[in-house]
């Protein structure tokens, strides 16, 4: 009997990854405003967003970067948790690299994995041997427009310390993402990002960013 | 093919014809050389004219002078052609004696030997003051005129615009529209959504209707008109006319029945559709028109799921979908019907109202209202990600089931909710328990008055759960003892909480709700005497709960308490059943001691035996005490004293006996 019951959770799960269902494929928007004009941009987008009601939802989050050094390529895992929602698990995240499609796509598209924890997510990292590259404070706004997920977010230094008091802003602007999680192969959304970015035109630029000139920059 | 041709242009002749020869040649004046011009230039020069304005009249005059004078100074010049500038010279010369007679002057004043410069008094400007008023009043007389003018103007074209305009302008009607409904326009026409799409609905029908300018047309040829002139001259209340689809003109709603099994289930007048409040107007402000539309939409959505589900549940009896009805029994005997109630505004033949044998129930339609409502607001309202990277869409308890372990029979068990029929039928449960124990409630407190029985329902309850607070007590001795009980009023059953602690469940049936309250009806005469024998200090003996002597009661046993008088010659035996009279037995210790209690309120044992067969509660073992002891014992005819109620019979007895007791 127990036995049965194994097997058929398993079949389920293949089955379920067979008929891909799981939301793995991450597809990436971005752009950036000064702080003077965040203000605009946000009352476009309460307009432009769903639930209009209900005010924009604010986040607080504390996200880590753990690399694990074992092979060539260094393995990145991003733990984050909410600050404002202490109930609430941790979110352990891989992000693949960008997938090098054609230049015509319109969105950065990457493998990106989304696993609940618990809070003891970090010590069992560290036992594997993973170590902690950074960390930094996200803080900012969340809208929503049917699958589509759009945040505007400061990012804050840590300071030295208790890590919720000494924050100072890293730049003097707003970073706004528009992602989308899916199943691999529903390249349409992508489409609808594009068009979705062209109603925040003249106030931010999202586009996809080419992350290998980033890294030459830095 | 293209020339090009060649234009030459020459400048036309400027200069005089001094002569023409005979053979018609002509001699031209040589053009003044450079110095020539320059000297005519000089010569125009007066160093007497001091301003510009002389100086421009002069070259207003000189011009024509201009023409003459180098004519008529032609001969001089020519005859003193050494010397043109002499005129020049001269003019200066003449400037320059002005000017030194000028210093001369001044030197001399300034000695103020010879000649001294006084002021002279300047006459002041005699201005009248009436001058000036009116000179003003005259200007602002032509100032407001002109303003009047206008303002009258802009008057006028205001009145004749409204005048004209009982139609007001379709643009300004457009966008009144627009700032209540979704618009787009699409191709040449416009479009408007009026469904609840982007508020969360997933109903397949489209809610587009169509607007478009409304013209003065006559009269359609279907009636003729009242007058000959009237159908012409009719102007449309507005200037647009949406036009709604046909499906979901006219007035609907959903109509919500709890009633009793009937023998004809087609009872199809219900099926009808019912009277609408607004007739068919074609006539009716787009607002109202879009807004019924809309509603006739909502309750189409509405009724349409609630069919889904009730072909899909499996209940005990099962649900049956008739046409524009669902019949679903919840309780045996009851029905709950809900209908699509749609007047098309093609209905010509006039409706008559159908019967209604009980009346349709708003507040269950509300709730209906309100539970698709909150469907629409799931579908849109999906919790945020809590931190912000997750996806979007998974409940708080979906997002912890993960961490937190959760196995296979909790996940499934958060994948049910409940459906849209199955909350209407436990709201319509609740609803008419509430209203059964009301009505049972009301009924036993018309029959039985002696313990008063007082209920207290609840203001605030929920859909699906009511509590009432029932006090039984006797008039005039509620401060002796009152009991309390409460019931809690569920779907499907009642709950009912004692003062003492105890918790009974009941079901649906009104019976059971009816013994209850009369075997506390019953336990509260006891409780009562106990209480009032105190209060008279009567000496509390015994008391049985649970008398197992006499014939089997239909309901609960029979109980008895004895009390014996404050000087203990009488006892007072109280025994009581369900639902029967108490009966008071009365022992005196001297049976040939005056009695307290009149006669005729007193039967002995064998006269009570020979009249009422029924009530007898043949109590041998007692009797054959009483004989063994030479008691005599009597029953007291509580039927026959006059009295409010028991309560006041007992205490007015024990009084008697206390009194008599005392006196004798």
């Amino acid at each position: 009997m127990r036995l049965h019951k194994k097997s058929t959770a398993m079949d389920s799960l293949t089955s379920a990854i067979k008929s891909n269902i799981i939301p793995n494929q991450e597809y990436l928007l971005q752009g950036s405003v000064f702080d003077s004009a965040v203000e605009v941009l946000l009352h476009r987008l309460r307009g432009l967003c769903d639930n209009v009601d209900s005010g924009p939802e604010t986040f607080h989050d504390h996200e880590m970067c753990f690399s694990m050094r074992s092979s060539v390529q260094p393995m990145l895992l991003r733990v984050r948790r909410a600050l404002d929602y202490q109930e609430m698990p941790w979110q352990l995240r891989y992000i693949g690299q960008n997938e090098l499609g054609d230049k015509s796509r319109p969105t950065i598209v990457r493998n990106s994995i989304d696993i609940g924890t618990s809070s003891t997510i970090v010590e069992f990292l560290t036992e594997l041997g993973c170590r902690m590259d950074f960390e930094y404070i996200v803080r900012g706004y969340m809208f929503r427009k049917g699958r589509m997920k759009i945040t505007v977010s400061k990012i804050f230094k840590m300071g030295q310390g208790k890590p919720l008091e000494s924050v100072e802003p890293m730049s003097q602007s707003y970073l706004v993402e528009l992602s989308v999680l899916a199943p691999s192969g529903q390249d349409a959304i992508a489409e609808d990002m594009r068009s979705f970015a062209e109603q925040l035109r003249p106030l931010v630029q999202l586009e996809k960013l080419d992350y290998k000139r980033l890294q030459h920059v830095a | 093919m293209a020339f090009s041709v060649n234009i030459s242009i020459e400048a036309p002749i400027e200069n005089q014809i001094q002569e023409i020869t005979y053979d018609g040649q002509e001699i031209y004046q040589n053009p003044l050389s450079m110095s020539e011009s320059l000297a005519k230039l000089a010569q125009k020069i007066d160093f007497s004219k001091a301003t510009v304005e002389d100086i421009k009249k002069e070259n207003g005059e000189q011009p024509e002078k201009g023409e003459e004078d180098p004519l008529l100074k032609d001969p001089v010049n020519y005859q003193s052609s050494l010397w043109p500038w002499d005129t020049v010279r001269n003019k200066l010369r003449s400037a320059l004696t002005e000017v030194c007679v000028l210093a001369d002057v001044l030197s001399i004043a300034k000695e103020k030997r010879f000649m001294v410069l006084d002021p002279v008094q300047q006459e002041p400007v005699e201005t009248k003051p009436i001058v000036q008023v009116y000179a003003r009043k005259k200007a602002l007389f032509g100032a407001a005129s002109v303003l009047l003018n206008g303002a009258e103007r802009l008057r006028n074209t205001q009145n004749e615009m409204t005048r004209n305009r009982s139609t007001p302008d379709f643009h300004i009607e457009l966008l009144r529209l627009r700032q209540n409904w979704r618009l787009k326009k699409v191709s040449n026409s416009i479009i408007g959504d009026l469904s609840y799409r982007t508020a969360g609905s997933k109903y397949a029908q489209t809610g587009m209707f169509e607007v478009t300018k409304a013209e003065d047309e006559p009269p359609s040829s279907g009636s003729p008109p009242p007058s000959p002139g009237a159908g012409a001259s009719a102007k449309p209340s507005s200037a647009l006319r949406v036009t709604v689809p046909s499906e979901l003109q006219g007035v609907g709603y959903i109509e919500v029945l709890c009633q009793k099994d009937q023998e004809d289930l087609c009872s199809a007048t219900i099926n009808t559709l019912g009277p609408s409040p607004t007739t068919a107007n074609p006539d009716v402000h787009w607002q109202q028109k879009l807004e019924a539309a809309q509603n006739v939409l909502f309750c189409k959505e509405l009724f349409n799921q609630l069919a889904k589900e009730a072909v899909q549940l499996q209940a005990p009896i099962p649900h049956m979908v008739v046409g524009n009805q669902i019949l679903a029994t919840f309780l045996p005997g009851i029905q709950l019907i809900i209908g699509l109630c749609h007047s098309a505004v093609s209905d010509k033949k006039p409706v008559a109202a159908p019967p209604q044998k009980s009346e349709h129930d708003h507040v269950l339609e509300h709730s209906l209202h309100q539970l698709l409502r909150e469907v629409h607001h799931k579908n849109t309202h999906h919790p945020f990600p809590h931190p912000s990277s997750g996806p979007i869409g998974p409940s708080k308890r979906r997002c912890l089931a993960g961490p937190m372990a959760a196995d296979r029979y909790e996940l499934l068990e958060m994948t049910k909710s409940q459906t849209l029929l199955e909350q209407i039928i436990q709201q319509a449960q609740h609803f008419f328990m509430r209203r059964r124990t009301e009505y049972v409630l009301d009924t036993m407190a018309k029959e039985v008055k002696d313990p008063l029985i007082v209920s207290h329902w609840n203001a605030l309850n929920s859909p699906m759960q009511s509590c009432v607070k029932i006090n039984i007590m006797t008039h005039g001795y509620d401060a002796i003892l009152r009991t309390s009980l409460v019931v809690q009023v569920g779907e499907k059953s009642l709950k009912c909480v004692c003062r003492d602690g105890r918790v009974m469940h009941m079901s649906y049936e009104p019976q059971e709700l009816r013994d209850l309250i009369f075997c506390q009806i019953y336990q509260h005469q006891i409780n009562a005497v106990h209480c009032l024998a105190k209060c008279m200090g009567w000496q509390f003996l015994s008391n049985s709960s649970h008398l197992g002597l006499g014939a089997v009661e239909p309901l609960g046993n029979a109980s008895s308490c004895i009390f014996a008088s404050p000087i203990g010659d009488r006892i007072l035996c109280w025994a009581a059943a369900y639902m029967c009279w108490p009966e008071l037995v009365l022992q005196e210790a001297d049976a040939t001691a005056p009695r307290a209690v009149p006669r005729c309120l007193m039967l002995s044992h064998a006269a009570k035996a020979d009249s009422t067969p029924g009530q007898l509660r043949g109590r041998p073992a007692k009797s054959k005490l009483a004989e063994h002891h030479q008691r005599q014992f009597w029953y007291i005819r509580l039927d026959v004293m006059e009295r409010k109620n028991i309560m006041n019979s007992v205490c007015l007895l024990m009084s008697y006996l206390t009194c008599g007791s005392v006196l004798s």
